[in-house]
Order: structure tokens, then sequence, then C-alpha cells
């Protein structure tokens, strides 16, 4: 019985062997192609064109010159990167501070499960716990007075950084525990007899955590980052449940300006060509990073 | 500069035994090496003594104060580690920097320390490289220069030169003995390699299976040994250990017969070095089994019943296999061990 498999597949002919592998592949490639390379497709086509409904009207690169001069688009990139960066730098200082005291607690490997039940949670349910928390309910105000340290009800949605701050937020509290986890993972997986070496060689904690875990950690960190940072430049059901871009456009992220142009203005070209342009700015955003922090890792 | 002293020192890893109740004096600037086959708790031992392992029971006491409670970063003691424990993101200058950064070393005196701790390794030229790209060998001087750079209480190598060739280890172990000399630091020095043990030691701790089977100078432990594992471990080839027979002060083995103690009766083992076996005489009768030159010296293996006796023989022995053959032991240098392995003294 179980010679059976090997024999036969030597008998197979030399075509139907070369072409195993790519039949193998056929399903994932079929949903790779039909989930993300059609649309994609599509989006970069529609771009081209403006479009009212059944409507398509040849534009050629007129869209993205369009964009390229709207001042909402510029803003929606502002927002983005201010938004995003603030809370992509604050969710890694956090996860590696709590990384680094609690990674060598072998408790850690039990209670996982506790530290990634934000991320279990569906995105639009912590969207509306915020909402409510924030702004509907105002559990944080009420916290803040009974604690002294307001006099009033906070107007969230009334001023440009309190409504970013309420973004970011709910984006630390969802996602600082994806690194966490990531982050305890890679430094657990580091040969102890280096940090031993270290402690021999008589260095604190502290120094040999910044001389040598984090340095090694670098690659890791640098792709669990850049993953976070492509999902936040996405960022789209906080804003929309939370604050819908309010006050004034200055929550107004990439991915709800897109969002609007196509399903509340019904400028789907224009829409789309926002998205491509996103897509490419992602994509160069995230090789340089990654092949920077790789290549100067080495030699 | 001190003196380290294990009382009955045991590691329990659940069940498992590592290291039994070990006590061990290791004086002021003494070099001494810990060897055993492998699995026989020497790193856990040197684990022990640099603070990384809490011994599960006695007292670790080095410059006359126990340290079991004090952290492996204050004890002093300079580790060089079995498998390196190179830091990867530094390069062969930095990792050998490192200790002389940690323990605040004046940044002037830092570069010309690296350097003469990289030179005697011979590793000045590679002093830009990560330690991902050097050889076994290079990791291992790399590490190894690491722990010398400073002088601390007590230099702790768990096989420090296993990975050289035979030239480069030769003369790195001059090396290290002479450096020991010259700094005068306490050094245990874990080693599987009898020569390096014999050549380096000023006393060898023979281990096996977690326990101490015999402490002494390399002298005394290649002329007396104290039981048939030492006898057996040490020597290469090692010595011919015989279980046989003794009465009426006669020994006797298939095809081995020789005087004994008239004193010893049952069943003992005798043992007598190759070196002390002569080819022609009358205490073994067999057959050649094999002949192997070396150059300078011919082993010869002889097969009596079912045993194999090794012998040394003069340098231009010849002989095909399967032919009989008489080897004479030299009767001063027989070693007669009991039922249960103890070295049985006197008398002979
Ligand atoms: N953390 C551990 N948990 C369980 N058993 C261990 C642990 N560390 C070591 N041991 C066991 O203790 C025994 C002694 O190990 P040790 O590393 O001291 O051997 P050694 O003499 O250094 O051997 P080698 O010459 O191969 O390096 C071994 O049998 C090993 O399996
Ligand atoms: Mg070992």
């Amino acid at each position: 019985m179980a010679k059976a498999t090997p024999d036969r597949l030597r008998r197979r002919s030399p075509r139907m062997r070369a072409a195993f592998p790519y039949l193998l592949l056929t399903p994932a490639l079929l949903y790779l192609l039909a989930i993300t390379l059609y649309p994609g497709l599509f989006a970069i086509y529609q771009s081209l064109f403006v479009v009212k409904f059944l409507n398509w009207t040849w534009t050629g690169f007129g869209n993205y010159a369009a964009i390229l001069k709207d001042r909402e688009f510029w803003a929606a990139l502002g927002n983005t990167a201010i938004i995003g960066g603030i809370s992509l730098a604050l969710q890694t200082a956090i996860a590696l501070t709590v990384a680094y005291f609690a990674y060598r607690d072998p408790f850690i490997r039990g209670w996982r499960i506790l530290y990634i039940m934000p991320m279990l949670f569906m995105p639009s349910a912590v969207a509306f716990i915020w909402k409510l928390a924030f702004n509907d309910g105002r559990v944080i105000s009420d916290l803040l007075m009974s604690l002294g340290l307001i006099e009033r009800n906070v107007d969230w949605l009334g001023n440009i950084w309190l409504a970013r701050l309420t973004l970011i937020t709910a984006d630390v509290w969802q996602w600082t525990p994806f690194l966490f986890i990531i982050f305890v993972a890679g430094l657990q997986g580091q040969d102890q007899e280096i940090e031993e070496a270290a402690r021999l060689d008589g260095a604190s904690w502290p120094a040999i955590f910044w001389n040598i875990s984090l340095p090694m950690l670098r690659p890791i960190i640098v792709v669990a980052v850049t993953l976070r940072g492509i999902d936040i430049t996405t960022m789209f059901t906080n804003v929309y449940v939370m604050t819908q871009g309010s006050p004034g456009g200055a929550t107004e992220t990439m991915s709800y300006f897109i969002y609007r142009q196509g399903f509340r203005m019904f400028n789907f070209g224009y829409a789309s060509a926002a998205s491509v342009l996103m897509l490419i700015m992602t994509i160069i955003i995230a090789q340089t990073v990654v092949r920077r922090a790789f290549h100067s890792g080495k030699a | 500069m001190a003196s380290i002293r294990l009382e009955n020192i045991v590691k329990r890893y659940g069940a498992f035994t590592g290291v039994q109740n070990m006590s061990l004096d290791i004086a002021d600037e003494e070099f001494l090496v810990l060897l055993g086959p492998s699995g026989c708790g020497k790193t856990t031992t040197m684990r022990m003594i640099a603070g990384l392992e809490m011994p599960t029971e006695g007292n670790i006491i080095i410059g006359g104060e126990v340290v079991n409670d004090i952290d492996a970063r204050d004890r002093d003691v300079a580790m060089v580690f079995q498998g390196y424990a190179l830091y990867p993101n530094m390069t062969v200058y930095e990792n050998i920097r490192f200790p002389l950064r940690m323990r605040r070393v004046p940044a002037s005196d830092q570069d010309r320390m690296v350097r003469t701790a990289a030179d005697m390794v011979e590793l000045g030229a590679f002093l830009d490289r990560k330690p991902g790209a050097l050889s076994g060998g290079q990791r291992q001087r790399a590490a190894l220069a690491r722990a010398v750079v400073r002088q601390p209480q007590v230099f702790l190598m768990d096989e420090p030169l296993s990975n050289l060739d035979a030239k480069l280890r030769q003369s790195m172990r001059v090396q290290i003995k002479h450096m020991q000399r010259q700094l005068r630091i306490t050094t245990v020095y874990v080693t599987h390699d009898q020569i390096e043990a014999m050549t380096l030691a000023d006393r060898i701790v023979i281990m096996n299976k977690g326990a101490i089977q015999q402490v002494g100078t390399p002298d005394q432990i290649y002329t007396d040994p104290a039981n048939t594992f030492v006898a057996g471990f040490i020597g290469g080839p090692p010595m011919n250990l015989i279980e046989g027979t003794a009465t009426g002060g006669r020994f006797t083995a298939p095809g081995v017969n020789a005087p004994c103690p008239a004193n010893l009766s049952g069943r003992i083992t005798l043992g007598i070095r190759p070196e002390d076996c002569t080819v022609g005489g009358g205490q073994v009768q067999g057959l050649v089994y094999g002949v192997e030159p070396t150059g300078d010296v011919t082993y010869l293996s002889v097969l009596a019943g079912t045993k194999q006796v090794e012998v040394k023989a003069a340098r231009d022995f010849r002989s095909d296999i399967d032919v009989p053959i008489t080897i004479g032991f030299d009767p001063a240098r027989l070693y007669f061990f009991g039922a249960d392995g103890q070295r049985i003294r006197g008398g002979a």
C-alpha cells in the first residue's frame, strides 16, 4: 500500500509529471484571480473612464489628473499618514515594551488567548463599542469626570485632534495585541544562550534588550509593522462608524475618501483611480521599507 | 582571583539527576579540567558555577562567599559557551568589545584590549565580519577571545577548542595555558579530549553519569586509576580490561594467564595498558586480529578468547591477521579491579 503512490507516479508520462505541480496550484490560482486580480484589473480599467452608472466615457488619465489637483484627496492622504503613523508608532512601542517585560514569563504561553481577544472581535463591533464609549454613551467622558480630570462632557468630534485621538485609540486597542504576540514569539524564539552570554559579560536586562534582543528581532519587527502599516492605510470601518470623516474632513482617511467618491457621489471612475494611486503608493512604501531593513540587517 | 568550592551539589531535572552529590575544591589560580563522556554533566556543572543554573541542592562558594543567590552578572566569571553564543548582530570586534563596554572599562583601553585578544586567537583579520560569515572554528575562537578579553575572577571554558583542526588546537592549547599562568585566573575547562585534559590540567576531574569518578593530577589519573571507568577512559588506546577469575595467585581468562596477588580470589578484572604489553611472552595466547601502523608506533589487536587485547608494538611490527601470537605483560604494571569496578590496591 505504502509503495503504491510513488510507483504510479514514476510510471506517469514526463509531461504529466511536469504538469502535476501546476495542477496542484490551480485551485489557489483560480481563487486568487477571482478574488484579487480580477477586481484589481477592473479597477485599473474603470479608472480610465468617467463612469455614470452604465454610461462609461473614456477619459484616459483624466481622473488621475483631477485627483492630483483635488485638495480633499491630499487632505485624506495627510490624515491617513497622521492617524496611521501615530497609531502605528504607539502600538509598536506599547507592544515592544510589554513584550520586553513579558516574554520570559512562561505563563505568557497559556495566557496568549487573553491577549489576542481584541483581535477576535468583529471590526464593526469594535468600532461601535468605541463609538459608544466616546460619543454616544459618553463612557469615557464620565470616567474622566469621575477621576476629576475634566469638568464637562467632551465633544470628541468637535476638535480635530480629539476626533483623531478616538480613531487612534480604537486602532491601538484592537491591534497592539497582534504586534505583542508576534514580538513575544520572536523574542522567545531567540537563542537563550546568547542572552546568558550577555549576562555573564555584565549586561543589565535593559542593555541586553537594547544591544542584542532588539537588533535580532529587527526583521520580525519590520515585517509585522509593514503588515500592520498596510492594514492601517486602508483603515475604514472605524472611520465609517465613529467619525464619518468629521470634523470638517479631519478624520477622512484614504479609504473613506474612496468610499465617499464611489458610493456617495457615484464617481466610480474617480474612486477607482484613487484606489489605484493608493495601491501604488502602498506597494512602493512597503517595498522600500522591507528592502532597506533587510539589506542593512546583513553583511 | 578566587577559589571555588562545590558542596554536595545536586542538579535534578524532574526525575532525572544531571549532577549527583558533587563536592569539589578548586584552588585559587588552579587549572582544573572536567573530563567525561557526552551527557555526564560537565556543562551543567559549569552553568551552575556561572550562575546560569540553580543547583537543586548544595552550595557553590566562590572566593569564600556562598554565591547561590548571586546573579550570574555579579559573579564576575567569563565563559566560553559550547555553542559559542556570539551576538549575531555585532561584528567580531563588537562581540569581543561587548564585555568591556558592559563592565565600563575605560574607552581608551578598549581598542588595545580587543586587538590583543583577537591576535591571541589569530582572528585579527576577521574583526569586521559578523559571526554568520565565519567558519565554525573561527566562531569558536571569537567566543574564546570574548571570554579572555577581560580579567574575571574565574574562567569557564566549555570545549573551547572542539571545532579546530589539530594544528590550531595544539597552538591554542599552548596559548590558553600560557595565558592562564600569566593572568593567574582560576580556570575550569571542559573537554572530552584526553590530550587536552592531560596537557592543560593541574588536576583532572573525571565524571560519569553526573558523578565524580576521580580527582587527581594527570599523572595520578593515568598511573593510579580509581576504577575501571577511569582506567578505560584515559589513554589512547585505553587500558585493556580483562574479566576473569583469580585463584591461588593466578589470574585466568580465555587465552590469558597472568600472576596476581595471592590474596585475590573470585571474579575480578585485570587491567594492563597497551604500552606495558610486549609481543612474545607467556600471558596471552591468541590470534592477530588487526595491525594499525601510525608512523611512530604500531598498534596491534590480539584476539584472546572473545576479548581483544590492544598492544603497543614496535614501529616496524607487521603481521598478517589470524596468525597465532603470544603477548607478555609487565608484571609490575598490572592493575586489578573488584567485581564492583573499584580498584583493588596493594599486594601486587
Ligand atoms: N534543561 C535540561 N532539562 C533536562 N535535562 C537536561 C537539561 N540540561 C541538561 N540535561 C541533561 O543533563 C545531562 C547532562 O547534560 P550536560 O549538558 O551537562 O552534559 P555534558 O557533560 O556537557 O555533555 P556534552 O559533552 O555532550 O556537552 C544530560 O543527560 C542532559 O540530557
Ligand atoms: Mg556540554
